[in-house]
C-alpha cells in the first residue's frame, strides 16, 4: 500500500500530456524584462540604472529585507530602463528592461555539463552561496530557500522532504527534470541535508511518474556507491492524490506527522523543498550558477502533440515570445494559465514575463473553464470530505458571506491552503474558494493586528 | 377546612409582601445609572443602524454623543445637520453645521472609454476580482464593475448603469454613510461635499499610471499633465503620482480646469445648462475624444439631476 496524506484530497485528472517531451532550450529573445518581485517577501531593490552594461548572472537587484532575494540578469546586454511594467495579473511591478547583446556570462560561473558530486564542507559558505545566487522555492510559493534552510534556534530538522509529487494535472516540468537531471537533484538534496545537520532525506514522487521514480532511485543508488555524503537519501513512491504537493500534506504522507494550525513544518521537524529547488541549489553551490533559468511546460488539450513542450527558459522572457516560439496560441484556447489548473493563475497579460517560479503556459478550452450556475447548498458535505485541511468549506462560506469573523477564526479558516478541492467537488457550483480566500485574508489580518 | 384556606391565603400574602419589599430594596440598591438623555438622543436619530457614524449603531452613537465633550466629533451622516441640531438641542449644546457630503464615483471608464482586454469569468464580486488580478480592462486602478458598492448601500442609493458598466449614485438617497467607500477595493468612491446647489467639480479618475499608459487603457483617464493645476486660481488642484486631485474645501467651482483638461477627466456636475451656448461646458480645445466625452459628462452626472435641482431652486 502506497503512502498518502490522511484527510481529504481529490484526484482531478491523470493528464500529463507533455510528459515525454524532452526539455528544449529556448533561444534568448532580443529583449528581456526582469521583475524585482519574483519571490515571497519584500521586492528586491534594483542596483543598476539605464545605460549600464550587464553580464548574464550578474546581480541586478539586492534583497530589501530578511525575507527577500537577489535577482540576477539572465542575459548579457545593456539596461534600457528600470520602471513599472504590468505583471501577469496586470499589476504594476518594477521591471528591469535589458537589450540583449551576445551571451556572455559573469566570471566564476561554471557553464560545463560535468556533474560535481563532491559536497563542500563549510555549511556557512553553502548557505551564503544559496543566498547570493538568489535561490527561492520553485514549488509555487517562491519562499527564499536560505531562510528555510536555517531552522530557528531550538528547532531541529528530522527529515528533509524533496517534493517531486507534481500532483497538479498537465504540469510535467518537475517530471522532466527528475528524468533528465536526476543526479543533480540528488546532489542538491545531499547539500541541503548536510546544511540541516545530516537528517535523512526522502524524495516523494507520485506513482503516476514511474519513469521518474526509477530514474531517481537509480541516481541515488549510483551516487551512494561512488561518492560520500549520500547515505540516508531514499525515494518514496506516493499514491496519486491532489494536493499531495502541499507542504503539510506531503509531511503527513511521508512522516505521518501533522503540522498544527498556524504552525510551520519545522515545528514537526520537517523541511520541504521542491525538486526544482534542489536542482537550483545544486547549480548555485556546485556551479556558482545563479537562479536565472527554470523549466516550464507548454501544454493543453487543444495543442497537437508536436506543439507540447517542456522548455528551459531564462527569467524575463515575455510569455508572448514563448507562446510564439512554441507555435502560437491555439484558436480554441479560452484561458491561459500560469501554473496548474487547480492552483495556477489565469494570465491577464501575455506581455508579462517569466519569473523564477514560472511553471507552465497551460491552454484551457472554453468548455474546460466554464463555471456552472450557482445553486443553493444542500449540505451534502462533499467539500468537507475533499478538504485536505479538515475544514468545512460550506460553513466557512456561509460565515464569510455574513461577515462573522469570530466564527470563521474558530473554524480555522486561516488553515485553508487554497487548493481548490472544495470548489472542484461542489455539485452546486458555489464559489467556495473565492469567498473563503477573501475571508481568510481578513481573518489573518485580524490575528496579526491582535498580536 | 376553612382554617386551611385562611392560613394559606395569609401565608401567601405575607410572602408576597416580604418578597416585594426585598425586590424593591435590591432594585434600588443595584440600579444601573443610565443617562436619560441617551434615550432622548436615540429618539431623534434616524434608527438606520448603518454604522456610518463609526459607532456600532444608533444607540451606541447616542451614548457617544452624550459622553463626548466635543460635538464636532459626533456626526450622523444619515440624519445630517437637521438631526445634529436636534441632538444638540436635547443635550443643550451648540453644534456647527457640517457641509453635507455625497458619495462620488471617481471613474469614467465606461465600456466605450475603457475597452475590455480580457473577460472575467469568476465570481461576481469586486473584492474577489481585485484579489485575483487587475481587472478586465487595461486600467488597473478603476472601477471593476461587479457592484460591491451597490450591495453595501443600505439606502438603495447606488445602482449599476448597464450601459456604462459603472455605478451611479442617486444624490437624493445618498446619506454619505461611507459604506460604499469601504466596500470598494479600488478606492474609487470618495465622499465629497455636496457643494453649492449640488454643483461639484471633481477628477473622475484614479489612475496613477504614467500619462501614455493611462491614456492607452482609458480614453477618459487623467494623464497627470498638470494643466488643471496651473490654471486653477485657488490652488485647489494637486497632481501626485500622475493623478490630479481637486481639494473640495478649496475649490470655488470656477470650472476653469474642466475646460483645460485634454481628456475630459474632470467632471462638472449639476451646473445649470446654458441654453444659447450649448457646447460651453465641453473642453475648449478640439481633442479627438471631446465628442464622446461631452455627452458622457452630462449623462453620468448631470442632465436628469440638473433639471431636478434647478426645479428645486425655483
Amino acid at each position: 500500500m502506497l503512502k498518502t496524506f490522511s484527510i481529504g484530497g481529490i484526484h482531478p485528472s491523470d493528464k500529463k500530456i507533455s510528459k515525454d517531451c524532452k526539455i528544449e532550450v529556448l533561444p534568448v529573445p532580443s529583449k528581456v524584462y526582469i521583475s524585482v518581485a519574483q519571490h515571497l517577501g519584500a521586492p528586491a531593490t534594483p542596483i543598476v540604472k539605464a545605460g549600464d552594461k550587464v553580464l548574464a548572472g550578474q546581480v541586478i537587484a539586492e534583497p530589501a529585507g530578511f525575507i527577500s532575494a537577489y535577482v540576477h540578469s539572465s542575459v548579457s546586454g545593456t539596461v534600457k530602463s528600470v520602471g513599472p511594467r504590468k505583471d501577469l495579473a496586470g499589476n504594476n511591478v518594477i521591471h528591469i528592461e535589458i537589450d540583449v547583446e551576445g551571451d556572455d556570462w559573469a566570471e566564476g560561473i561554471d557553464l560545463s555539463d560535468d556533474i560535481v558530486t563532491e559536497i563542500p564542507e563549510d555549511n556557512k559558505a553553502i548557505l551564503e552561496k544559496i543566498k547570493l545566487n538568489g535561490v527561492v522555492g520553485l514549488g509555487g510559493a517562491t519562499f527564499p530557500t536560505h531562510v528555510k534552510l536555517c531552522p530557528p534556534p531550538g528547532k531541529k530538522a528530522d527529515c528533509l522532504i524533496l517534493n517531486g509529487a507534481e500532483c497538479e494535472p498537465y504540469l510535467t516540468s518537475d517530471n522532466r527534470i527528475m528524468l533528465e537531471r536526476s543526479k543533480e537533484i540528488v546532489v542538491g538534496a545531499a547539500i541541503m541535508k548536510q546544511v540541516l545537520g545530516g537528517c535523512p532525506a526522502v524524495i516523494g514522487i507520485e506513482e503516476n511518474k514511474p519513469e521518474a521514480i526509477k530514474a531517481m532511485s537509480e541516481a541515488v543508488a549510483e551516487l551512494k556507491k561512488t561518492a560520500k555524503g549520500y547515505d540516508g537519501i531514499s525515494v518514496m513512491p506516493l499514491k496519486k492524490k491532489y494536493p499531495q504537493g502541499g507542504e503539510k500534506q506531503l509531511i503527513d504522507a511521508v512522516m505521518k506527522r501533522q503540522v498544527k494550525s498556524m504552525g510551520l513544518p519545522i515545528d514537526v521537524g520537517a523541511v520541504v523543498q521542491n525538486v526544482a529547488t534542489s536542482l537550483a541549489v545544486y547549480e548555485a553551490v556546485q556551479k556558482n550558477m545563479p537562479l536565472v533559468t527554470n523549466v516550464l511546460t507548454v501544454t493543453g488539450d487543444c495543442l497537437p502533440m508536436e506543439k507540447q513542450h517542456n522548455y528551459k527558459f531564462r527569467i524575463g522572457m515575455p510569455l508572448s515570445y514563448i507562446a510564439e516560439y512554441a507555435g502560437g496560441v491555439p484558436q480554441e484556447a479560452a484561458k491561459i494559465i500560469s501554473g496548474g489548473p487547480m492552483m495556477g493563475k489565469a494570465i491577464a497579460n501575455m506581455d508579462a514575463t517569466t519569473v523564477k517560479g514560472s511553471s507552465s503556459l497551460l491552454y484551457l478550452t472554453a468548455e474546460q473553464t466554464v463555471r456552472g450556475v450557482e445553486s443553493a447548498c444542500i449540505r451534502c458535505g462533499k467539500c468537507s470530505e475533499a478538504c485536505p485541511m479538515g475544514l468545512e468549506p460550506f460553513l466557512l462560506q456561509k460565515y464569510a458571506r455574513n461577515g462573522m469573523m469570530e466564527e470563521l477564526e474558530e473554524n480555522a479558516i486561516q488553515d485553508c491552503i487554497e487548493c481548490g478541492c472544495c470548489l472542484y467537488s461542489c455539485p452546486a457550483n458555489i464559489p467556495l474558494l473565492d469567498i473563503i480566500r477573501i475571508a481568510k485574508g481578513d481573518v489573518i489580518k485580524i490575528i496579526r493586528t491582535r498580536k | 377546612m376553612t382554617q386551611t384556606i385562611i392560613w394559606t391565603i395569609a401565608i401567601l400574602v405575607i410572602l408576597g409582601v416580604v418578597l416585594a419589599v426585598v425586590l424593591y430594596v435590591v432594585a434600588e440598591k443595584f440600579k444601573v445609572e443610565e443617562d436619560p438623555r441617551i434615550d432622548d438622543v436615540e429618539k431623534v436619530l434616524p434608527g438606520a443602524n448603518c454604522g456610518g457614524c463609526g459607532q456600532a449603531g444608533c444607540r451606541a452613537f447616542a451614548q457617544f454623543c452624550v459622553e463626548s465633550e466635543d460635538m464636532d466629533k459626533c456626526f450622523c451622516p444619515v440624519g445630517g445637520n437637521d438631526v445634529m441640531q436636534k441632538v444638540a438641542a436635547v443635550l443643550g449644546r451648540e453644534v456647527a453645521a457640517k457641509e453635507p457630503m455625497v458619495a462620488v464615483v471617481r471613474c469614467n471608464g465606461t465600456c466605450e472609454n475603457r475597452p475590455k482586454i480580457n473577460e472575467y469569468g469568476g465570481y461576481q464580486s469586486c473584492r474577489v476580482k481585485a484579489a485575483l488580478y487587475s481587472g478586465d480592462t487595461g486600467c488597473s486602478f478603476g472601477c471593476l464593475g461587479c457592484g460591491d458598492c451597490v450591495q453595501a448601500c443600505q439606502f438603495g442609493a447606488i445602482s449599476m448603469d448597464e450601459q456604462t458598466g459603472l455605478p451611479v449614485v442617486d444624490e437624493e438617497k445618498c446619506t454619505a454613510c461611507g459604506a460604499c467607500v469601504k466596500a470598494c477595493p479600488k478606492n474609487v468612491i470618495e465622499l465629497r461635499n455636496k457643494g453649492r446647489r449640488n454643483m461639484r467639480v471633481y477628477v473622475s479618475c484614479v489612475n496613477k499610471d504614467k500619462g501614455a499608459a493611462a491614456r492607452k487603457a482609458c480614453k477618459a483617464a487623467c494623464i497627470g499633465c498638470s494643466k488643471c493645476a496651473k490654471v486653477c486660481p485657488f490652488e485647489a488642484i494637486t497632481v501626485e503620482n500622475n493623478l490630479a486631485y481637486i481639494d473640495f474645501t478649496k475649490c470655488k467651482l470656477c470650472k476653469k480646469c474642466v475646460a483645460e483638461c485634454p481628456t475630459g477627466a474632470i467632471h462638472a456636475v449639476n451646473f445649470p445648462v446654458v441654453k444659447p451656448k450649448a457646447d460651453a461646458p465641453a473642453p475648449a480645445k478640439p481633442v479627438p475624444v471631446a465628442k464622446t466625452e461631452a455627452p458622457a459628462v452630462i449623462s453620468t452626472g448631470g442632465e436628469a439631476v440638473v433639471e431636478k435641482s434647478v426645479k428645486k431652486e425655483e
